[in-house]
Protein backbone atom coordinates (compact mmCIF):
# COMPACT_ATOMS: atom_id res chain seq x y z
CA UNK A 1 0.00 0.00 0.00
CA UNK A 2 1.12 3.73 -0.89
CA UNK A 3 1.04 6.22 2.37
CA UNK A 4 1.39 9.94 2.32
CA UNK A 5 2.66 12.02 5.29
CA UNK A 6 0.37 14.78 6.65
CA UNK A 7 2.81 17.45 8.73
CA UNK A 8 1.46 20.45 10.52
CA UNK A 9 4.10 22.83 11.68
CA UNK A 10 4.23 25.24 15.27
CA UNK A 11 6.94 27.52 14.69
CA UNK A 12 8.31 29.41 17.76
CA UNK A 13 10.12 32.64 16.95
CA UNK A 14 12.18 35.22 18.84
CA UNK A 15 11.12 38.85 18.14
CA UNK A 16 13.55 41.20 17.92
CA UNK A 17 12.69 43.57 20.50
CA UNK A 18 14.75 45.32 22.74
CA UNK A 19 13.17 44.84 25.97
CA UNK A 20 10.66 41.81 27.37
CA UNK A 21 6.64 41.07 26.32
CA UNK A 22 5.61 41.72 29.51
CA UNK A 23 7.95 43.77 31.08
CA UNK A 24 11.15 46.26 30.31
CA UNK A 25 13.99 43.55 31.21
CA UNK A 26 16.75 43.21 28.66
CA UNK A 27 15.56 41.00 26.27
CA UNK A 28 19.04 39.94 24.71
CA UNK A 29 20.97 36.63 25.14
CA UNK A 30 24.51 36.50 26.53
CA UNK A 31 24.28 37.82 29.84
CA UNK A 32 25.45 36.39 33.67
CA UNK A 33 22.46 33.77 34.86
CA UNK A 34 19.60 36.11 36.30
CA UNK A 35 20.73 39.39 35.41
CA UNK A 36 18.03 40.33 33.58
CA UNK A 37 15.08 40.01 35.48
CA UNK A 38 12.91 42.06 37.77
CA UNK A 39 9.98 40.69 39.93
CA UNK A 40 7.18 40.80 36.71
CA UNK A 41 9.20 37.95 34.75
CA UNK A 42 9.75 36.28 38.34
CA UNK A 43 6.25 35.71 39.10
CA UNK A 44 6.37 37.75 42.31
CA UNK A 45 3.36 38.22 43.97
CA UNK A 46 1.87 41.19 42.93
CA UNK A 47 3.42 42.43 39.83
CA UNK A 48 1.10 43.08 36.67
CA UNK A 49 2.45 42.52 33.15
CA UNK A 50 2.07 45.90 30.97
CA UNK A 51 2.33 44.63 27.00
CA UNK A 52 5.49 45.72 24.99
CA UNK A 53 3.52 47.49 22.27
CA UNK A 54 6.05 46.52 19.64
CA UNK A 55 5.63 43.33 20.00
CA UNK A 56 2.41 43.63 18.97
CA UNK A 57 3.47 45.92 16.19
CA UNK A 58 5.77 42.33 14.97
CA UNK A 59 2.90 40.19 15.62
CA UNK A 60 0.75 42.06 13.33
CA UNK A 61 3.61 42.65 10.79
CA UNK A 62 4.21 38.92 10.56
CA UNK A 63 0.69 38.42 10.11
CA UNK A 64 0.31 40.61 7.33
CA UNK A 65 3.59 39.38 5.79
CA UNK A 66 1.89 35.91 5.86
CA UNK A 67 -1.58 36.89 4.34
CA UNK A 68 -3.05 36.69 7.72
CA UNK A 69 -7.02 38.37 8.95
CA UNK A 70 -5.25 40.72 12.08
CA UNK A 71 -7.65 40.40 14.98
CA UNK A 72 -8.47 43.97 15.71
CA UNK A 73 -9.29 43.10 19.28
CA UNK A 74 -6.47 40.63 20.27
CA UNK A 75 -6.31 38.78 23.65
CA UNK A 76 -4.04 37.29 25.92
CA UNK A 77 -4.66 34.25 28.07
CA UNK A 78 -3.14 31.83 31.05
CA UNK A 79 -2.02 28.43 29.75
CA UNK A 80 -1.28 26.12 33.06
CA UNK A 81 1.90 25.08 32.76
CA UNK A 82 3.51 23.49 36.18
CA UNK A 83 7.36 23.48 36.19
CA UNK A 84 10.65 25.36 37.22
CA UNK A 85 10.96 27.26 34.31
CA UNK A 86 8.27 29.75 34.12
CA UNK A 87 7.65 30.98 37.75
CA UNK A 88 3.90 31.93 37.63
CA UNK A 89 2.79 28.37 37.10
CA UNK A 90 1.28 29.03 33.48
CA UNK A 91 2.06 30.87 30.44
CA UNK A 92 1.10 34.02 28.95
CA UNK A 93 -0.14 32.97 25.30
CA UNK A 94 -3.05 33.66 23.20
CA UNK A 95 -5.48 30.98 22.89
CA UNK A 96 -9.37 32.59 22.25
CA UNK A 97 -8.49 35.84 20.05
CA UNK A 98 -4.94 35.51 19.04
CA UNK A 99 -3.00 38.30 16.76
CA UNK A 100 -3.43 37.27 13.61
CA UNK A 101 -5.86 33.95 11.80
CA UNK A 102 -6.26 32.40 8.22
CA UNK A 103 -3.07 33.13 6.58
CA UNK A 104 -1.55 31.30 3.65
CA UNK A 105 1.81 30.83 2.58
CA UNK A 106 3.24 29.83 -0.79
CA UNK A 107 6.18 27.82 -1.47
CA UNK A 108 7.73 26.51 -4.31
CA UNK A 109 9.75 22.62 -4.66
CA UNK A 110 10.84 20.59 -7.41
CA UNK A 111 7.18 19.35 -7.54
CA UNK A 112 6.29 23.39 -8.13
CA UNK A 113 4.71 25.83 -5.99
CA UNK A 114 2.04 25.18 -3.67
CA UNK A 115 0.11 27.29 -0.65
CA UNK A 116 0.22 26.41 3.03
CA UNK A 117 -2.18 27.39 4.96
CA UNK A 118 -1.59 29.51 8.02
CA UNK A 119 -4.24 28.61 11.02
CA UNK A 120 -3.11 31.61 13.15
CA UNK A 121 -0.40 33.33 14.86
CA UNK A 122 -0.10 34.40 18.57
CA UNK A 123 2.37 36.39 20.75
CA UNK A 124 3.96 34.46 23.54
CA UNK A 125 6.23 34.51 26.27
CA UNK A 126 9.25 32.29 26.26
CA UNK A 127 10.31 29.98 29.59
CA UNK A 128 13.62 30.16 31.32
CA UNK A 129 16.09 27.93 31.28
CA UNK A 130 17.02 25.28 34.45
CA UNK A 131 20.47 23.94 34.68
CA UNK A 132 20.87 20.19 36.08
CA UNK A 133 24.65 20.00 36.33
CA UNK A 134 25.44 22.56 39.08
CA UNK A 135 24.24 20.94 41.90
CA UNK A 136 23.94 17.42 42.99
CA UNK A 137 20.16 18.04 44.35
CA UNK A 138 18.71 21.07 42.76
CA UNK A 139 17.88 21.99 39.38
CA UNK A 140 18.85 25.80 38.79
CA UNK A 141 17.01 28.08 37.16
CA UNK A 142 18.21 31.34 34.78
CA UNK A 143 14.63 33.71 34.18
CA UNK A 144 17.22 35.89 31.75
CA UNK A 145 14.56 34.44 28.83
CA UNK A 146 11.57 33.89 30.78
CA UNK A 147 9.20 36.66 28.69
CA UNK A 148 11.49 37.39 25.82
CA UNK A 149 8.85 37.66 23.12
CA UNK A 150 7.77 34.86 21.01
CA UNK A 151 5.31 34.65 18.05
CA UNK A 152 4.01 31.35 17.62
CA UNK A 153 3.06 30.23 14.05
CA UNK A 154 0.77 27.55 13.59
CA UNK A 155 -0.09 25.79 10.28
CA UNK A 156 -2.78 23.58 8.91
CA UNK A 157 -1.52 20.15 8.28
CA UNK A 158 -0.71 20.87 4.54
CA UNK A 159 2.44 19.87 4.48
CA UNK A 160 3.27 16.28 2.80
CA UNK A 161 7.39 15.93 2.80
CA UNK A 162 10.58 16.73 4.38
CA UNK A 163 11.36 19.13 1.35
CA UNK A 164 8.08 20.97 1.57
CA UNK A 165 9.00 21.46 5.16
CA UNK A 166 12.35 23.37 4.38
CA UNK A 167 10.65 25.14 1.25
CA UNK A 168 8.13 26.23 3.89
CA UNK A 169 10.54 27.23 6.82
CA UNK A 170 12.85 29.11 4.26
CA UNK A 171 10.13 31.02 3.45
CA UNK A 172 8.70 31.42 6.61
CA UNK A 173 12.70 32.90 7.50
CA UNK A 174 12.79 35.29 4.72
CA UNK A 175 9.43 36.36 4.89
CA UNK A 176 10.04 37.65 8.52
CA UNK A 177 13.95 38.73 7.94
CA UNK A 178 12.10 41.18 5.06
CA UNK A 179 9.87 42.24 7.74
CA UNK A 180 12.82 42.67 10.11
CA UNK A 181 10.65 41.10 12.68
CA UNK A 182 13.25 38.38 14.03
CA UNK A 183 16.49 36.96 13.17
CA UNK A 184 15.14 33.46 12.42
CA UNK A 185 18.58 31.70 13.43
CA UNK A 186 17.73 28.00 13.71
CA UNK A 187 21.43 28.12 14.96
CA UNK A 188 20.91 30.40 17.50
CA UNK A 189 17.82 28.96 18.83
CA UNK A 190 15.62 32.21 17.72
CA UNK A 191 13.17 29.72 15.63
CA UNK A 192 12.76 26.51 16.72
CA UNK A 193 10.00 24.21 15.12
CA UNK A 194 7.62 21.55 16.58
CA UNK A 195 6.17 18.88 13.79
CA UNK A 196 3.19 16.93 14.06
CA UNK A 197 3.24 14.51 11.95
CA UNK A 198 0.76 11.37 10.82
CA UNK A 199 0.76 9.47 7.96
CA UNK A 200 -2.18 8.17 5.91
CA UNK A 201 -2.91 5.80 3.11
CA UNK A 202 -2.85 7.66 0.18
CA UNK A 203 -5.78 8.90 -1.62
CA UNK A 204 -7.53 7.99 2.31
CA UNK A 205 -9.44 11.78 4.09
CA UNK A 206 -9.15 9.92 7.78
CA UNK A 207 -6.05 11.69 9.55
CA UNK A 208 -3.68 8.61 11.22
CA UNK A 209 -2.71 9.06 14.33
CA UNK A 210 -0.41 12.54 15.37
CA UNK A 211 2.94 12.44 16.61
CA UNK A 212 4.56 16.18 18.02
CA UNK A 213 8.83 16.02 17.99
CA UNK A 214 9.38 19.41 20.08
CA UNK A 215 11.62 21.90 19.57
CA UNK A 216 13.74 21.09 16.72
CA UNK A 217 16.22 23.34 15.89
CA UNK A 218 17.69 22.38 12.44
CA UNK A 219 16.28 21.99 9.23
CA UNK A 220 18.37 19.05 8.29
CA UNK A 221 17.67 17.56 11.96
CA UNK A 222 13.80 18.15 11.10
CA UNK A 223 14.57 16.23 7.70
CA UNK A 224 16.06 13.29 9.46
CA UNK A 225 13.78 13.19 11.88
CA UNK A 226 10.94 13.45 9.24
CA UNK A 227 12.21 10.52 7.28
CA UNK A 228 12.52 8.65 11.13
CA UNK A 229 9.19 9.21 11.93
CA UNK A 230 7.33 8.40 8.67
CA UNK A 231 9.29 4.75 8.31
CA UNK A 232 8.22 4.30 11.90
CA UNK A 233 4.90 5.11 11.38
CA UNK A 234 4.46 2.97 8.33
CA UNK A 235 6.14 -0.04 10.04
CA UNK A 236 3.84 0.30 12.72
CA UNK A 237 0.56 0.05 10.72
CA UNK A 238 1.69 -2.31 8.15
CA UNK A 239 3.96 -4.45 10.57
CA UNK A 240 2.27 -3.90 13.84
CA UNK A 241 6.03 -3.43 15.26
CA UNK A 242 4.24 -1.01 18.26
CA UNK A 243 0.72 0.59 18.77
CA UNK A 244 0.83 3.73 17.44
CA UNK A 245 -0.49 6.51 20.11
CA UNK A 246 -1.02 10.52 19.97
CA UNK A 247 1.96 11.64 21.90
CA UNK A 248 5.18 14.16 22.22
CA UNK A 249 8.28 12.57 21.20
CA UNK A 250 12.28 13.77 21.48
CA UNK A 251 14.32 14.24 18.75
CA UNK A 252 17.75 12.45 19.12
CA UNK A 253 19.90 13.51 16.34
CA UNK A 254 23.08 11.87 17.35
CA UNK A 255 21.21 8.48 17.71
CA UNK A 256 19.08 9.14 14.92
CA UNK A 257 15.54 8.02 16.60
CA UNK A 258 12.62 9.41 18.32
CA UNK A 259 12.11 8.79 22.05
CA UNK A 260 8.78 8.78 23.76
CA UNK A 261 8.41 11.98 26.34
CA UNK A 262 4.98 11.83 27.15
CA UNK A 263 1.59 11.14 26.07
CA UNK A 264 0.12 14.22 24.31
CA UNK A 265 -1.48 17.09 26.15
CA UNK A 266 -4.55 18.31 24.33
CA UNK A 267 -6.06 22.17 24.68
CA UNK A 268 -8.52 21.08 28.25
CA UNK A 269 -5.34 19.44 29.73
CA UNK A 270 -3.88 22.90 29.97
CA UNK A 271 -7.02 24.83 31.44
CA UNK A 272 -6.64 27.95 29.38
CA UNK A 273 -9.07 31.34 30.70
CA UNK A 274 -8.59 34.51 29.98
CA UNK A 275 -5.42 36.78 31.74
CA UNK A 276 -7.42 39.23 33.72
CA UNK A 277 -4.39 41.09 34.36
CA UNK A 278 -4.13 42.19 30.70
CA UNK A 279 -6.68 43.88 28.90
CA UNK A 280 -7.77 43.35 25.69
CA UNK A 281 -5.32 45.14 22.90
CA UNK A 282 -7.45 46.83 20.78
CA UNK A 283 -5.72 47.31 17.04
CA UNK A 284 -7.08 50.80 15.98
CA UNK A 285 -7.28 52.09 12.49
CA UNK A 286 -4.34 54.40 12.52
CA UNK A 287 -2.30 51.45 14.34
CA UNK A 288 -2.99 49.22 11.67
CA UNK A 289 -1.98 51.02 8.80
CA UNK A 290 0.68 52.30 10.60
CA UNK A 291 2.14 48.71 10.37
CA UNK A 292 0.53 48.39 6.72
CA UNK A 293 2.40 51.16 5.56
CA UNK A 294 5.85 50.04 7.23
CA UNK A 295 5.69 46.62 5.08
CA UNK A 296 8.41 46.04 3.11
CA UNK A 297 8.98 45.19 -0.59
CA UNK A 298 7.95 41.71 -0.57
CA UNK A 299 11.07 39.04 -2.51
CA UNK A 300 9.28 38.63 -5.00
CA UNK A 301 7.86 42.47 -5.86
CA UNK A 302 11.81 43.26 -5.56
CA UNK A 303 12.67 40.41 -7.98
CA UNK A 304 10.83 41.51 -10.38
CA UNK A 305 11.59 45.02 -10.07
CA UNK A 306 15.16 43.89 -10.05
CA UNK A 307 14.58 42.17 -13.66
CA UNK A 308 12.65 44.56 -15.15
CA UNK A 309 13.74 47.95 -13.62
CA UNK A 310 17.51 46.93 -13.41
CA UNK A 311 17.88 44.44 -16.13
CA UNK A 312 19.60 41.63 -13.94
CA UNK A 313 18.83 38.05 -14.88
CA UNK A 314 16.43 36.14 -13.97
CA UNK A 315 19.04 33.86 -11.75
CA UNK A 316 21.04 36.70 -10.24
CA UNK A 317 17.86 38.75 -9.02
CA UNK A 318 16.60 35.55 -7.92
CA UNK A 319 19.62 35.39 -5.99
CA UNK A 320 20.01 38.64 -4.36
CA UNK A 321 16.16 38.18 -3.13
CA UNK A 322 16.97 35.23 -1.50
CA UNK A 323 18.42 37.28 1.67
CA UNK A 324 17.62 41.01 3.05
CA UNK A 325 20.47 41.80 3.91
CA UNK A 326 21.98 41.06 0.48
CA UNK A 327 19.30 42.79 -1.28
CA UNK A 328 20.14 46.16 0.90
CA UNK A 329 23.69 46.26 0.54
CA UNK A 330 22.93 45.28 -3.22
CA UNK A 331 20.64 48.53 -3.76
CA UNK A 332 23.28 50.59 -1.18
CA UNK A 333 26.06 49.44 -3.66
CA UNK A 334 23.92 50.28 -6.99
CA UNK A 335 23.09 53.99 -5.91
CA UNK A 336 26.98 54.40 -6.03
CA UNK A 337 28.46 52.57 -8.72
CA UNK A 338 25.32 53.14 -10.87
CA UNK A 339 25.98 49.34 -12.76
CA UNK A 340 23.20 47.03 -10.97
CA UNK A 341 25.44 44.20 -13.01
CA UNK A 342 28.57 45.10 -11.51
CA UNK A 343 26.89 45.67 -8.00
CA UNK A 344 25.26 42.29 -8.28
CA UNK A 345 28.50 40.16 -9.55
CA UNK A 346 30.34 41.62 -6.78
CA UNK A 347 28.12 40.31 -4.31
CA UNK A 348 27.30 37.00 -5.44
CA UNK A 349 30.64 35.94 -6.60
CA UNK A 350 33.01 38.20 -4.12
CA UNK A 351 31.18 38.35 -1.38
CA UNK A 352 29.43 35.24 -1.54
CA UNK A 353 32.82 33.45 -1.93
CA UNK A 354 34.20 35.29 1.05
CA UNK A 355 31.30 34.77 3.35
CA UNK A 356 31.40 30.81 2.59
CA UNK A 357 35.13 30.61 3.25
CA UNK A 358 34.11 32.70 6.69
CA UNK A 359 31.55 30.22 7.16
CA UNK A 360 29.14 33.04 6.93
CA UNK A 361 25.62 32.59 6.07
CA UNK A 362 24.68 36.00 3.27
CA UNK A 363 22.27 37.10 6.42
CA UNK A 364 25.38 37.49 8.58
CA UNK A 365 26.00 39.80 5.32
CA UNK A 366 27.71 43.10 7.03
CA UNK A 367 28.97 44.75 4.51
CA UNK A 368 28.33 48.71 3.88
CA UNK A 369 26.58 48.81 0.56
CA UNK A 370 28.23 52.30 0.04
CA UNK A 371 31.26 51.19 0.38
CA UNK A 372 31.05 48.16 -1.75
CA UNK A 373 29.86 50.68 -4.65
CA UNK A 374 32.95 52.94 -4.08
CA UNK A 375 35.17 49.91 -4.09
CA UNK A 376 33.42 49.19 -7.53
CA UNK A 377 34.09 52.07 -9.17
CA UNK A 378 37.67 51.64 -8.06
CA UNK A 379 38.18 48.48 -9.58
CA UNK A 380 35.80 49.65 -12.92
CA UNK A 381 37.87 52.67 -12.96
CA UNK A 382 41.07 50.58 -13.44
CA UNK A 383 42.61 52.63 -9.85
CA UNK A 384 42.40 49.39 -8.49
CA UNK A 385 43.50 45.44 -9.95
CA UNK A 386 40.10 43.37 -9.27
CA UNK A 387 42.43 41.04 -7.11
CA UNK A 388 43.47 43.88 -5.11
CA UNK A 389 39.85 44.63 -4.96
CA UNK A 390 38.72 41.30 -3.49
CA UNK A 391 41.21 41.85 -0.83
CA UNK A 392 39.51 45.79 -0.04
CA UNK A 393 35.78 43.56 -0.01
CA UNK A 394 37.96 41.03 2.57
CA UNK A 395 38.94 44.00 4.60
CA UNK A 396 35.40 45.42 4.30
CA UNK A 397 33.69 41.95 6.01
CA UNK A 398 36.26 43.09 9.10
CA UNK A 399 35.23 47.15 9.18
CA UNK A 400 32.13 48.11 8.19
CA UNK A 401 33.38 51.69 8.44
CA UNK A 402 36.52 50.83 5.84
CA UNK A 403 37.08 53.26 3.01
CA UNK A 404 37.98 51.87 0.19
CA UNK A 405 40.45 54.28 -1.03
CA UNK A 406 41.67 55.15 1.82
CA UNK A 407 42.72 51.35 2.16
CA UNK A 408 43.91 50.90 -0.92
CA UNK A 409 46.46 53.76 -0.63
CA UNK A 410 47.52 52.73 2.74
CA UNK A 411 48.35 49.21 1.44
CA UNK A 412 49.61 49.84 -1.76
CA UNK A 413 46.84 48.66 -3.71
CA UNK A 414 46.58 51.36 -5.94
CA UNK A 415 46.91 50.50 -9.56
CA UNK A 416 50.70 51.85 -10.38
CA UNK A 417 51.12 54.53 -13.41
CA UNK A 418 54.56 53.73 -13.70
CA UNK A 419 55.10 52.13 -17.31
CA UNK A 420 59.14 51.87 -16.77
CA UNK A 421 58.51 49.90 -13.70
CA UNK A 422 55.84 47.49 -16.15
CA UNK A 423 57.97 47.63 -19.23
CA UNK A 424 60.56 46.17 -17.07
CA UNK A 425 59.19 43.37 -15.53
CA UNK A 426 57.61 42.50 -18.65
CA UNK A 427 60.87 42.17 -20.42
CA UNK A 428 61.89 40.24 -17.70
CA UNK A 429 59.37 37.95 -17.85
CA UNK A 430 59.22 37.35 -21.40
CA UNK A 431 62.90 36.86 -21.46
CA UNK A 432 62.35 33.41 -18.98
CA UNK A 433 58.98 32.45 -20.86
CA UNK A 434 60.43 31.60 -24.60
CA UNK A 435 58.29 28.33 -24.85
CA UNK A 436 55.03 30.44 -23.84
CA UNK A 437 56.41 33.10 -26.04
CA UNK A 438 56.49 30.57 -29.16
CA UNK A 439 53.23 28.59 -27.42
CA UNK A 440 51.69 32.47 -28.21
CA UNK A 441 52.51 33.22 -31.49
CA UNK A 442 51.47 29.71 -32.35
CA UNK A 443 47.84 30.74 -32.01
CA UNK A 444 47.56 29.42 -28.07
CA UNK A 445 46.10 32.56 -26.93
CA UNK A 446 46.25 30.67 -22.68
CA UNK A 447 49.96 30.93 -22.99
CA UNK A 448 49.87 34.61 -22.71
CA UNK A 449 47.42 34.76 -19.67
CA UNK A 450 50.11 32.77 -17.79
CA UNK A 451 52.78 35.33 -19.16
CA UNK A 452 50.18 38.34 -18.03
CA UNK A 453 49.79 36.29 -14.38
CA UNK A 454 53.02 36.28 -13.55
CA UNK A 455 53.62 39.63 -14.65
CA UNK A 456 50.97 40.90 -12.77
CA UNK A 457 52.37 38.40 -9.47
CA UNK A 458 55.99 40.67 -9.78
CA UNK A 459 53.60 43.99 -9.64
CA UNK A 460 51.88 42.96 -6.83
CA UNK A 461 48.64 43.22 -9.19
CA UNK A 462 49.02 47.27 -8.86
CA UNK A 463 49.31 47.68 -12.85
CA UNK A 464 46.24 47.92 -15.88
CA UNK A 465 46.14 44.47 -16.86
CA UNK A 466 44.65 46.28 -20.20
CA UNK A 467 47.60 48.02 -20.61
CA UNK A 468 49.77 45.55 -19.84
CA UNK A 469 48.62 43.37 -22.00
CA UNK A 470 48.76 45.46 -24.97
CA UNK A 471 52.24 45.95 -24.10
CA UNK A 472 53.32 42.19 -23.84
CA UNK A 473 51.48 41.43 -27.51
CA UNK A 474 53.61 44.75 -28.77
CA UNK A 475 56.97 43.23 -27.38
CA UNK A 476 56.35 39.78 -28.26
CA UNK A 477 55.73 41.09 -31.85
CA UNK A 478 58.98 42.55 -31.64
CA UNK A 479 61.32 39.59 -30.59
CA UNK B 1 -24.57 16.76 37.83
CA UNK B 2 -24.61 12.90 39.71
CA UNK B 3 -23.64 11.61 43.16
CA UNK B 4 -20.81 9.96 41.62
CA UNK B 5 -19.48 13.04 40.00
CA UNK B 6 -19.99 14.91 42.92
CA UNK B 7 -18.32 12.23 45.11
CA UNK B 8 -15.18 12.90 42.35
CA UNK B 9 -14.97 16.62 43.04
CA UNK B 10 -15.23 16.00 46.73
CA UNK B 11 -12.36 13.84 46.37
CA UNK B 12 -10.20 16.09 44.33
CA UNK B 13 -11.11 19.15 46.39
CA UNK B 14 -10.36 17.47 49.64
CA UNK B 15 -13.95 18.21 50.63
CA UNK B 16 -16.17 15.95 53.30
CA UNK B 17 -19.83 16.75 52.79
CA UNK B 18 -22.88 16.05 54.49
CA UNK B 19 -25.73 14.51 52.89
CA UNK B 20 -27.84 17.88 53.53
CA UNK B 21 -24.76 20.00 51.60
CA UNK B 22 -24.63 17.32 49.32
CA UNK B 23 -28.27 17.85 47.90
CA UNK B 24 -27.99 21.40 48.25
CA UNK B 25 -24.86 21.34 46.14
CA UNK B 26 -26.58 18.96 43.83
CA UNK B 27 -29.87 20.69 43.44
CA UNK B 28 -27.70 23.98 43.07
CA UNK B 29 -25.57 22.32 39.74
CA UNK B 30 -28.81 20.40 38.08
CA UNK B 31 -30.25 24.10 38.37
CA UNK B 32 -27.14 25.27 36.23
CA UNK B 33 -27.28 22.26 33.92
CA UNK B 34 -31.16 23.73 32.81
CA UNK B 35 -30.09 27.37 32.77
CA UNK B 36 -27.71 26.11 30.50
CA UNK B 37 -29.89 23.66 28.29
CA UNK B 38 -32.19 26.98 27.72
CA UNK B 39 -29.34 28.77 26.83
CA UNK B 40 -27.70 26.41 23.87
CA UNK B 41 -31.10 26.32 22.36
CA UNK B 42 -30.18 30.28 21.15
CA UNK B 43 -28.17 30.59 17.95
CA UNK B 44 -24.77 32.83 18.34
CA UNK B 45 -23.08 32.03 15.30
CA UNK B 46 -23.32 35.80 14.11
CA UNK B 47 -22.46 36.98 17.81
CA UNK B 48 -19.30 38.58 18.25
CA UNK B 49 -17.45 36.77 21.28
CA UNK B 50 -17.11 39.45 24.11
CA UNK B 51 -13.49 39.91 24.95
CA UNK B 52 -14.15 41.35 28.34
CA UNK B 53 -16.84 41.98 30.49
CA UNK B 54 -16.37 46.10 30.54
CA UNK B 55 -15.13 48.29 27.29
CA UNK B 56 -12.01 48.99 27.92
CA UNK B 57 -8.42 47.92 26.90
CA UNK B 58 -4.68 47.59 27.64
CA UNK B 59 -2.26 49.96 27.98
CA UNK B 60 0.98 49.42 26.08
CA UNK B 61 4.74 50.68 26.32
CA UNK B 62 7.34 51.39 24.39
CA UNK B 63 10.39 49.02 23.76
CA UNK B 64 12.92 50.32 25.95
CA UNK B 65 14.76 48.15 28.21
CA UNK B 66 15.92 48.93 31.55
CA UNK B 67 17.37 47.04 34.63
CA UNK B 68 15.83 48.59 37.72
CA UNK B 69 16.18 45.91 39.96
CA UNK B 70 19.09 43.75 40.81
CA UNK B 71 19.55 40.21 41.01
CA UNK B 72 20.95 40.39 44.73
CA UNK B 73 18.03 41.94 45.69
CA UNK B 74 15.43 39.68 43.83
CA UNK B 75 17.12 36.88 44.92
CA UNK B 76 17.32 37.81 48.81
CA UNK B 77 14.48 35.61 49.59
CA UNK B 78 15.24 32.82 47.65
CA UNK B 79 15.58 29.81 50.57
CA UNK B 80 18.80 28.88 48.07
CA UNK B 81 20.97 30.31 45.13
CA UNK B 82 24.37 28.99 43.30
CA UNK B 83 26.33 30.83 41.09
CA UNK B 84 23.23 33.77 40.49
CA UNK B 85 20.68 30.74 39.89
CA UNK B 86 17.60 30.23 41.96
CA UNK B 87 17.57 26.65 42.89
CA UNK B 88 14.71 24.19 43.15
CA UNK B 89 14.22 20.55 43.99
CA UNK B 90 15.73 18.69 41.24
CA UNK B 91 13.46 17.86 38.40
CA UNK B 92 15.21 15.38 36.87
CA UNK B 93 16.81 11.89 37.40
Amino acid sequence: MRYETVIGLEVHVELATQSKIFCSCHAKYGAEPNAHVCPACCGMPGMLPVVNKRVVDFGMKAGMMLNCTINRTTTFDKKSYYYPDLPCAYQTTQWFAPVAVNGLVEIETSKGKKNIRIKQIHMEEDAGKLVHDIGADVTCVDFNRTSVPLIEIVSQPDLSSAEEVEAYLERLKNLLRYAKVAECAMEHGTMRCDVNLSVRPEGSDQLGVRTEMKNMNSIDAIKRAISYEVARHIDAIENGTEVLIQETRRWDDIKGKSYSMRSKETAGDYRYFPDPNIMPVVIDDAWYNAIQASLPEFPEVKRARYISELGLSEYDAAQLTKSIAVCECFEEAYAVCKSAKDAANWLLSEAMSILSSRKMTPDRLSVNGKSLGELIQLVTGGKVGRANGKKILDAMFDDANLNPAEYAEQNGLIVSNDTGLMEQVAKEVLAGEEKAVADFRAGKEKALAAILGKCMKQLKGNCNPQVLREFLISEIGKM
Amino acid sequence: MDKDTLRKLELLNQLSLNETQKEHVLAFFQSREQELAVLNTFNTDDVARMVHVMPIMTVVRDDVAAQPFSRDDLQKGAPETNQGYWCVPRVVE
